[in-house]
């Protein structure tokens, strides 16, 4: 259901499709085997194209990649693990005028991820380094929901790698939402 | 591990309609701490008991990279080692926590030959017994 259509937060946030939702962000470390074997472990993957280089050599990769689904974690910021109590869970810095923050801000504190879409455009082999930047692409009216009242926030990630060629896209759907609001 | 052995499915091996082997993934604190971790997301819902609870979550649960990293794996569990994964979509559901088994399954629902591959593509569910924890599609090229 759409609220009605006088919502100032609603058109600030309009202002701001098109903008980066966080900074550009350049991976801390090329891709590496120590990064895929604890990948594969965690998932228990064993498919031997992540870490047999002979097998992955006679395939039509033509040598060992990356698990594909690693896209996001190569440029995952490094955490703020001291005093996460006080800073309400978040390990990153995050732009004081993302829409994120900017609805936080207004109330909205609730997250709950809806939508993830990935798309991988070319594999990862050892030694590449991405860069990923994300960009708010839409965000809903206000909408009620069981949850409460909340806006639903999309932003698409751009990976490229170190020859600035895009690799893959990851486009993402929070709703933001007021707790207090359930009731209404 | 004789990983020679380790087949992959070739394009006349698959048809519209075909299911994906199934996979069922025992969800334990370990195994939602071990793909938090790494996926390097620190986020504490995803290791700290108190504070998923405290955010209305009845326990720790997967990430979403952890969901999409079961997902990459079950399909190619599936095609084999020379499939190439070109998409993932999911619409989330559900969070899946300790003591649940997080089932997969799919279906091929087109296919078509370009360029001497075979671009297959699939509808894909993960559940577990509270519900759909990511219900969606996914696509992946074989050999033709």
């Amino acid at each position: 259901m759409t609220e009605s259509e006088n919502d100032p937060l609603h058109e600030e946030l309009q202002k701001l499709v098109g903008s980066h939702i966080s900074r550009p962000t350049q991976a801390a470390d090329e891709v590496n085997m120590a990064m895929i074997r604890q990948w594969t472990d965690a998932f228990s993957d064993r498919n031997p194209i992540y870490e047999d280089k002979e097998f992955a050599a006679a395939t039509r990769h033509g040598h060992l990649i990356a698990p594909p689904a690693m896209l996001q974690t190569w440029t995952m910021a490094r955490p703020k693990i001291e005093n996460l109590k006080e800073r309400g869970g978040l390990t990153i810095d995050i732009d004081m005028d993302s829409p994120l923050i900017v609805l936080d801000k207004a109330g909205y504190i609730g997250s709950l991820a809806t939508n993830s879409e990935y798309e991988f455009i070319r594999e990862q082999r050892l030694g590449d380094v991405l860069t990923s930047e994300a960009v708010l692409e839409t965000v809903s009216p206000r909408k009620k929901t069981g949850l409460g009242l909340g806006y639903f926030v999309t932003w698409v990630t751009t990976y490229t790698d170190q020859n600035n060629e895009v690799v893959g896209r990851q486009r993402f759907t929070l709703f933001k939402f007021d707790p207090a609001t359930m009731s209404l | 591990m004789s990983q020679k052995e380790i087949k992959s499915l070739r394009a006349d091996a698959i048809s519209v309609g075909d299911n994906v082997t199934a996979m069922d993934v025992e969800v334990t604190a370990t195994a939602v701490v071990a793909g938090a971790i790494a996926s390097h997301d620190y986020m504490p819902m995803h290791h700290d008991r108190d504070f998923a609870q405290a955010q209305g979550a009845p326990d720790i649960f997967f990430n979403i990279m952890s969901t999409n990293a079961y997902i990459a794996r079950f399909l190619t569990d599936w095609a084999g080692p020379e499939a190439v994964l070109k998409n993932i979509s999911v619409r989330l559901g559900v969070q899946a926590v300790p003591g649940q088994v997080l089932k997969f399954s799919g279906e091929v629902t087109n296919k078509e030959e370009k360029d001497g591959e075979c671009l297959i593509e699939l509808a894909i569910k993960a559940a577990v017994e509270t519900g759909d924890h990511a219900t969606g599609t996914a696509a992946l090229t074989v050999p033709a």
